[in-house]
């Protein structure tokens, strides 16, 4: 259906509850590669507490997490590892590239590196080197939007 | 073991160790250079292993580091690099006993074409690894080595990525930074 | 699968026919809360008890030691602040001193650069530490301690941020010098967290030293005899551990280290709980040492006069066109560095942290070889991991404290 089309009621409320809960609580997985790993950690820290987000609860198990947050950079041995855990997550699931070197390849541009959108659909992209616990936390509100919103489009449309 | 051992060893000095070695390495010694920070000895792999045993005779007994260079398009090539230091054994708490301790750095040229430096992990258990590094990164093989296969790169990794000819971006990335090109590449089955 | 060749090849892990039933081999890693970064220890396990493990590594291999060979020499302190993530500050001072050493500067750094770089980093030694203590105790299972530790090392980072702009990698260290001046407001905040630290070390101390649960899993477990530590390659708070008071700051001084006054704190238990204690008194000793700095302070310029190596500052640049040619000329071609080799090593904050660094001539290195200290300490995971549970075997990699960047590189 597309966006702002009359709805039927109970379902669109059923929808919305839906999309609240699953962004009110968004657990991510312990993914931690490198740099940005430390920038992740300190999220959870009491100056950037995102326990206050209901994402503090870092699950190790795929199977328990919503959220992967590639950090760090992406080397062609963990290639693989990291889209065998993207295919043990269960639905509904999204992933951020965060910092440079998830994103594009970052500083390094060689043999051993591959951005995580060449193997993973990336919902989000997080630019730093490595990026702040605010950029991050950005993200997060900005995952949460799109959630409750539906899709990318319908937050830019909100945003107009 | 002695109890205490005084950090600068027998007293054999460092000109008189390197003549010593010198002489162990015998033929396939190539050259020894004094320098500021590090005296080395430029070998052969053949003396590879009397030169290390005269050596951790001699009280270096600390292998810190094995590290390759290539040096194309000069020849020989391959360098493959050995730090040593002395560090003695026993109760070592005062730290200020322990000042400018020996270091020596051994260079060893192999073979361009079919390079291959016995191995120094039955001496040192430390130098599996970096050994194993060596071999995926440069290629040079080390011979007796236990489990001599790619540590770094993926097992089905070709060629030798630190080899001077061997390109930085390597070959058929799959992507081209800041886009794709073609379909998304099929994610090597591991 | 890439670790068939390793299960194949490998007769620790292949199950044996006098094996019984409960002997089962497992993959620990690469995703794994407690291994620190991307790791993954082949186990063979009989129940709980760790029969072989076998560590393998490669997850985060970056090729920066080929990057660096394609970048200007002021250009390749970038990538080699990413190799140990935590201490970035030690990895840029190790390369920057062995490429002044080469270039023949190094007597001439000035004096106000010199004591900055101790300062900061004994900074970076306390934050890596904090980060350290916070995951370790978190993997033994007491959560509360990386809280307090997090909060001190957001004070250093925001420190770090104040002074050259960024939390992590700043890149600041330069070869000549150091790429800014402090700005006016670092003083103060620096008194604020001298003043700070020592109490709040002493609270997190007062928690873990002689906790009962700390004590129980840790002494004994991982336990490493000083000639064992010595084949295994293993430098910093593990070879402190077992009694060899080996400190690169004191074996082999570096910019300035022999003027101060500082312990190097050794134990002889060889064990997590020796590598424990020596961790935590370093922080101590790091904080003393950056007491002095701040009581030495000197004024002067924080570069050297040499304007083929250091770029002239920004408002000369505007009104001199020799200004102008030599910050192009270094901009876009970099400087030279006479042939030669050198192996520099720095105590960093997991032990002995040393690049051998050969050059061509020209104006990029011709090799960056990395002594990474974590390497080591990761492969002596061979020689102390059977013999334990896995809830040790957890302990023991926390206690070795190794960085994948480092391992990696």
């Amino acid at each position: 259906m597309a966006v702002g089309e009359h709805q039927p009621f109970v379902v669109t409320k059923l929808d919305e509850f839906l999309k609240w809960a699953q962004s009110s609580a968004i657990w991510p997985m312990t993914m931690g590669l490198a740099c940005c790993a430390i920038e992740m950690m300190s999220i959870v820290s009491p100056r950037y507490d995102t326990a206050r987000f209901g994402a503090e609860v870092f699950r190790s198990s795929p199977r328990q997490a919503d959220l992967m947050i590639v950090s760090g950079r992406v080397s062609n041995k963990m290639a693989p590892v990291l889209r065998q855990l993207y295919e043990q997550m269960p639905d509904p699931k999204w992933v951020i590239s965060m910092g440079a070197c998830a994103s594009s390849g970052g500083i390094f541009d060689n043999y051993a590196i591959t951005p995580a959108d060449t193997f993973l659909p990336i919902d989000i992209y997080v630019p730093g080197c490595p990026p702040s616990p605010d950029a991050l936390i950005y993200a997060l509100m900005q995952l949460r939007r799109e959630i409750r919103a539906g899709s990318k489009a319908e937050v830019l449309a909100e945003n107009a | 073991m002695p109890e205490t051992q005084t950090p600068q060893g027998d007293g054999m000095r460092l000109a008189d160790l390197v003549t010593e070695l010198t002489r162990v390495a015998g033929e396939d010694f190539l050259e020894a250079a004094g320098r500021t920070e590090m005296d080395e000895i430029a070998l052969r792999p053949e003396g590879l292993i009397a030169l290390v045993t005269a050596l951790r005779e001699a009280g270096f007994n600390h292998l810190l580091d094995i590290g390759g260079t290539d040096h194309h398009p000069l020849t020989p090539r391959f360098e493959i690099s050995y730090i040593f230091t002395a560090i003695p054994l026993g109760d070592q708490r005062d730290a200020s006993r322990l000042h400018g301790l020996r270091r020596m750095r051994l260079r060893v040229f192999p073979d361009d074409r079919d390079p291959v430096v016995p191995t120094l992990s039955h001496l040192w258990p430390s130098a599996d690894w970096p050994e194993r590094e060596i071999f995926d990164l440069f290629g040079v093989r080390f011979d007796g080595h236990p489990d001599l296969r790619r540590l770094l790169n993926p097992d089905d990794w070709k060629g030798h990525p630190l080899r001077k000819d061997y390109p930085l971006r390597g070959y058929d990335r799959g992507f081209v930074p800041g886009g794709r090109v073609g379909p998304v590449p099929k994610v090597r089955e591991s | 699968m890439t670790a068939l060749g390793v299960f194949e090849n490998n007769p620790d892990l292949t199950l044996a026919p006098g094996d019984d039933r409960d002997t089962l081999v497992l993959s620990m890693g690469p995703q794994h809360p407690s291994t620190h970064g991307v790791l993954r220890v082949l186990l063979k396990l009989d129940g709980e008890m760790v029969q072989s493990a076998q560590p393998e590594i490669g997850f985060l291999h970056t090729g920066i030691e080929k990057q660096a060979e394609n970048l200007f020499w002021q250009q390749a302190i970038t990538v080699v602040d990413r190799a140990d993530y935590l201490a970035p500050l030690s990895n840029s001072l190790c390369y920057v001193l062995g490429v002044e050493r080469m270039l023949g500067i190094d007597g001439q750094i000035p004096e106000r650069a010199r004591v900055l770089r101790v300062m900061f980093a004994e900074l970076t030694r306390i934050a890596s530490h904090l980060v350290w203590l916070g995951t370790h105790c978190l993997d033994l299972g007491a959560q509360s301690i990386f809280f307090y530790a997090f909060e001190m090392r957001e004070r250093i980072l925001s420190i770090m941020e104040f002074v050259t702009g960024a939390r992590m990698h700043q890149s600041w260290f330069r070869i000549g010098g150091l790429g800014i001046d402090v700005p006016q407001g670092f003083l103060e905040r620096m008194d604020d967290f001298i003043a700070r630290f020592p109490q709040r070390l002493a609270d997190m101390r007062a928690i873990v030293e002689k906790n009962v649960i700390i004590v129980d899993r840790l002494v004994g477990v991982g336990k490493i005899s000083q000639q064992e530590a010595v084949d295994w390659g293993l430098t910093g708070p593990p070879l402190r551990a077992t009694g060899i008071a080996y400190d690169v700051r004191r074996v082999h001084p570096y910019s300035g280290y022999e003027t101060y006054d500082f312990d190097v704190p050794t134990q002889t238990g060889g064990d997590c709980y020796a590598r424990f204690l020596v961790r935590l008194e370093e922080m101590h000793q790091s904080w003393r040492i950056i007491k002095q700095t701040r009581e030495r302070f000197p004024g002067g310029p924080v570069v050297i006069d040499d304007r083929k190596i250091v770029p002239p500052p920004k408002t000369e640049i505007q009104h001199s066109m020799e200004a102008l040619i030599h910050h192009f000329k270094l901009v876009s071609s970099g400087f030279n560095v006479p042939e030669g080799r050198i192996y520099q090593s720095v105590e960093g904050p997991r032990g002995e942290m040393g690049m051998y660094i050969t050059s061509a001539g020209g104006n990029k290195p011709w090799r960056v070889r990395w002594r990474p200290s974590s390497f080591y300490h990761t492969q002596a995971l061979k020689r102390l991991g059977p013999g334990n549970l896995i809830a040790d075997l957890v302990a023991i990699i926390g206690s070795m404290d190794p960085v994948f960047g480092d391992v990696d590189r």
